[in-house]
């Protein structure tokens, strides 16, 4: 795995884009290193992540309680259907609110 | 037990959790791998469990101190060796098969959570089965063993999963809870976790019992009672060396193994001495009633649990009979009622009731009573040579396997002795509270996303295939290959002169036979007398000659006459698809049918539809067989019809070109033949009304009703059909008249955006506006520059969605202009009050005309959804007299 790295400052805060590249099959020092760091928001681009283990989707769950605790934002953006799905059946609330979509875990109309 | 206090079910809870987390999260990441991923894992999870089986085997013994070590091995084998050689090459990811006959595939999606639950009798053999299985499905597993067998099936487990972690599976995919004396617990609240997706239960029934009242779909399996019945045709050596070997199975643990032999009286002695010449113990009644005492608990009638999987040895010890030599098996007869017999019930140990029976009846009756004693849908045995005898007996039996000659223990595990999926889960079907008879394994441990295309759907094209047509072509009747003609007719044809000019066209030395009392509206008892003068003539060809009534008359006498045993009630099942209608006609016919037209109008002459009365209702019969062998378009028979029916018959077939123009049915080859129908009438018909002698023109018109009957043949026709048979049934109308009435409302119609489309997989695109248009181009009318500038034109506001508008609305009102000119140039009624119906009378039928015409088959092809609302609307909007639009 690899990241690269883009910044963008949008008014006066101060947002970083990181790139997953390949598999997140563990923590990505950087993206934790920029939360420690003076960054208001993260975002977290996975349009070229081919596959995420179960490592990498405890540390985005134990990231972004982090971010919550110290009041930051992570978003996840570009997340390609298999990542997505990945998210979807992993039943976890925060990934789906960082990847800006619906909990799957709420019961819907049933006929 | 002892309580659980509020602080341990805390811990238990969120352990619990602890382990559905890891699952679900295995799950989620599973579902990215693909299948060479997941073979490669699969591949290193037997290795990993043949390696094993033996270490794993003897832990099983020593721990649940039941069975038999070799056999233990053997079942580990099973799980892992021979469910590999059935399953290595199976898809499981992404698409999974192939349906190219129905344009279907289907997609594999995993099933997520399981609970998995490993018995007692077989800790780690369901152990090594089950995992193999879910990561071949890439569904991950949370293991709840047996107290009693804990150790074994976790290390199973946990060897396993190591191999698979190993080969790349995802971290957390197997989990098991700990022993402790809380496991009953832990897997209790296990089963309610909303993170678990599927309870895949073997073992007790209480454990099962369990799975299915946690409201999660549930694999469970049903208790067993396995009847095997030996047959007189047996093989008795060798049937008694494959029971031995599969009642001792592990000292008969396994659910499939025999429980009572039921033995055709021929052969008992001679498989009973065999039995004990190889080792067994045979009871006498005294002693059969020493072993139930020891085998069965009193208490609940069922076995004794202390003894399951041990030895004959032991059990008769227990039972009190001395015995100083080794015993493979003890076999007790059942003598007496077998249904209440203590031994007629499962016993998994070394213990086999038998009965000897005088015929294959009572053979499986006596069969049925064990396999209704507790073991419905389970598994069932059968020795025997005859295979009526076997179907007999399966067809009886309720149970999800029937071995035959061989062993039922190992044969239910399947892949050993037969090709039957192996499993360690004996699916036995709503008759033992389960949802499938399978050899439950990966099949079952899916989801199946079905992705249909649209179905292909194919046109065909059917008309005349002899067709004649020129002023003077009845001349072809010479060169018709007959000795006995039959001629169906009015009475008017003798009179017109049509007779004769039929008689004299006809083959030199034909004999002729005629039938003229065909009315305007024949019914079943005039069919009946038709055919039965035809089977005094028995005639070689028929020749109808009239109108429409005459021909549907012809082409149902000769459909009745060819086959007599035909109904004519089954044969008028209304249908919504042609395709799929389930009213079967005869393939082909045996007399040949010359249709003569003598009007230009129903197209009958080319058409599969016969009308025909019934009482006070009209049937239609529509099959290819119907459509005549031979047409002869000849408009020497057209020349002296009066104006009023000439012009009747043609909006008749004007009104045929624009229905199957527009039909949801309709075809580039229906389309050529109604654009060229509807040019020739408006081109025909005014010079035909002008100047009634010309031939020509009148040729011009016979030709048009034919080609619209080729077009109705094939597209058929549309809602206007449904509504003039309705006020034609009901006023006395002449067909072709009743359709003049609504032409212009229909069309009006048709042309707006449906309220609701047409479900018909070949109709994937309303067009009926577009078609219109091209119908009005066609002919040569121009846009009319009116509707396009002022809408609405609409003259019915019930018609239109609202706010429509649509870009061909100037060339569709061109359209019914045409119509309308031309209606009124040939005095053609265009209303219902033009008809000179009664206002009062009118308004008073609607209920009814609106129920008829709502099921007439005429608007099943109709390219907007008619409903009956807007039918009501059609009649209503057809009564004032019409002014141009
Ligand atoms: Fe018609």
């Amino acid at each position: 795995m690899s990241t690269k790295k883009d910044e963008a400052k949008k008014s006066d805060k101060k947002i970083e884009r990181v790139r997953i590249m390949g598999s997140l099959e563990r923590a990505v020092d950087e993206i934790d290193r920029l939360l420690a760091g003076s960054t208001d928001e993260v975002e977290i681009d996975f349009s070229t992540c081919t596959f995420i283990a179960v490592e990498g989707l405890e540390w985005l769950e134990e990231l972004l309680l982090r971010a919550d605790s110290v009041k930051r934002t992570v978003r996840f953006v570009n997340v390609p259907p298999t990542i997505y799905k990945v998210f979807k059946i992993s039943h976890i609330e925060s990934l789906m609110k960082a990847a800006g979509g619906v909990s799957s875990t709420k019961l819907g109309p049933a006929c | 037990m002892t309580a659980i206090s509020k602080e341990q079910e805390q811990i238990l809870t969120e352990r619990a959790h602890s382990l559905t987390r890891q699952a679900r999260l295995s799950a989620a990441v599973f579902s990215q791998y693909s299948q060479a991923q997941v073979d490669r894992i699969v591949k290193a999870m037997t290795t990993c469990a043949i390696d094993n089986a033996a270490r794993l085997a003897r832990m099983a013994h020593e721990e649940t101190r039941m069975g038999v070590t070799e056999d233990k091995v053997l079942k580990n084998l099973v799980a892992s060796e021979f469910l590999y050689a059935q399953i290595k090459d199976k898809r499981t990811v992404g698409v999974i098969k192939e349906l190219p006959e129905l344009n279907m595939v289907e997609v594999a999606e995993p099933i997520g959570v399981i609970l998995g639950l490993a018995p007692v009798t077989n800790p780690t053999s369901t152990v090594i089965f089950k995992s193999i299985c879910c990561a071949k499905t890439r569904n991950s597993i949370i293991f709840s063993p047996h107290l009693m067998a804990a150790e074994s099936s976790n290390l199973a487990a946990k060897l396993i999963y190591e191999a698979a972690l190993e080969a790349g599976a995802p971290k957390g995919f197997i989990t098991w809870v700990d022993k402790s004396s809380r496991l009953r617990r832990l897997s209790e609240i296990l089963f309610a976790h909303p993170e678990v997706d599927l309870i895949f239960a073997t073992g007790g029934t209480q454990m099962v019992r369990a799975a299915y009242s946690s409201g999660k779909p549930a694999l469970g399996v049903g208790a067993g009672n396995t009847p095997v019945y030996v047959h007189k045709t047996a093989n008795v050596p060798s049937a008694a060396m494959e029971i031995i070997i599969s009642k001792t199975f592990d000292n008969g643990t396994e659910c499939p193994s025999e429980q009572t032999l039921i033995i055709d009286r021929e052969i008992v002695d001679e498989l009973i001495s065999e039995f004990r010449r190889c080792g067994c113990y045979i009871c006498d009644e005294a002693e059969v009633e020493k072993i139930a005492d020891a085998v069965i608990d009193a208490r609940t009638g069922g076995m004794n649990y202390r003894l399951v999987g041990q030895p004959a040895n032991l059990i008769l010890e227990q039972a009190g009979i001395k015995v100083d030599r080794h015993i493979k098996m003890i076999l007790c007869p059942l003598k007496g009622e077998l249904r209440l017999h203590r031994l007629a019930v499962e016993k998994l140990m070394p213990v086999l009731g038998y009965v000897a029976v005088d015929s294959v009846e009572e053979g499986i009756n006596r069969a049925l009573d064990i396999n209704y004693g507790g073991g419905t849908g389970h598994t069932a045995g059968i020795f025997c040579e005859d295979d009526g005898v076997i179907e007999r007996y399966a067809d009886a039996i309720n149970a999800g396997r029937i071995i035959v000659n061989s062993p039922s223990s190992i044969g239910g595990l399947g892949g050993v002795y037969n090709h039957l999926n192996t499993t360690l889960s004996f699916g036995c079907g709503t008759g033992g509270g389960n949802i499938t008879t399978d050899n439950v394994g990966i099949k079952n441990l899916l989801n199946y996303k079905r992705v249909p295309r649209r179905k292909n759907y194919v046109i065909s094209f059917q008309t005349t295939k002899n067709i004649y047509s020129n002023p003077g072509s009845i001349e072809h009747l010479k060169s018709l290959k007959c000795k006995n003609a039959f001629v169906i007719s009015s009475r008017s044809a003798s009179r017109r002169g049509h007779l004769s000019m039929v008689k004299e066209s006809l083959p030199e030395g034909c004999h002729v036979d005629v039938f003229s009392d065909i009315g305007t509206e024949p019914d079943f008892p005039t069919i009946q007398r038709a055919v039965q003068a035809m089977r005094l003539s028995k005639p070689d060809a028929i020749i109808a000659l009239g109108g429409g009534s005459v021909l549907d008359a012809a082409k149902i006498i000769r459909l009745f006459y060819d086959y007599p045993e035909l109904n004519v009630q089954e044969l008028a099942v209304n249908f919504l698809d042609f395709h799929h209608r389930m009213v079967e006609f005869p393939k082909d016919m045996r007399t040949q049918l010359v249709a003569i037209p003598t009007t230009s109008g129903t197209g009958s002459e080319v058409t599969p539809f016969a009308v025909l009365k019934d009482g006070f209702r009209k049937v239609s019969m529509i099959d290819e067989c119907m459509i005549p062998d031979v047409a002869i378009i000849d408009a020497q028979f057209t020349k002296s019809l009066p104006r009023e029916i000439t012009s009747d018959t043609a909006f008749d077939a004007l009104t045929h070109a624009l229905e199957s123009l527009v039909s949801t049915f309709s075809s580039d080859y229906t389309d050529g033949l109604a654009l060229e129908a509807l040019r020739l009438i408006f081109e025909a018909l005014p010079e035909t009304l002008k100047n009634p002698g010309s031939i020509l023109h009148r040729h011009k018109l016979h030709n048009a009703a034919t080609l619209a009957g080729m077009a109705i043949g094939n597209a058929s026709v549309g809602v206007n059909h449904a509504l003039a048979h309705a006020l034609g049934a009901r006023f006395d109308i002449p067909h072709g008249r009743a359709n003049g009435v609504f032409l212009l409302s229909t069309i009006e119609y048709n042309a707006q955006i449906p309220s609701k489309f047409v479900s018909i997989p070949c109709y994937p695109l309303w067009v009926a506006d577009r078609k219109y248009a091209r119908a009005a181009q066609f002919i040569g009318l121009k846009e009319e520059a009116q509707a396009v500038d002022s809408r609405p034109q609409v003259e019915n506001p019930h018609f239109a969605m609202e706010g429509s508008r649509g870009q061909y609305d100037g060339m569709v009102l061109a359209l019914r202009r045409a119509v309308y000119d031309l209606g009124r140039l040939a005095g053609q009624p265009l209303s219902v009050s033009e008809l000179g119906i009664d206002p009062a009378d009118y308004q008073a039928a609607l209920p009814e005309l609106v129920e008829t015409a709502f099921s007439d088959m005429s608007v099943r092809s109709n390219p907007r959804y008619c409903l009956a609302p807007e039918i009501l609307q059609l009649f209503q909007a057809a009564y004032a007299p019409r002014v141009r639009p």
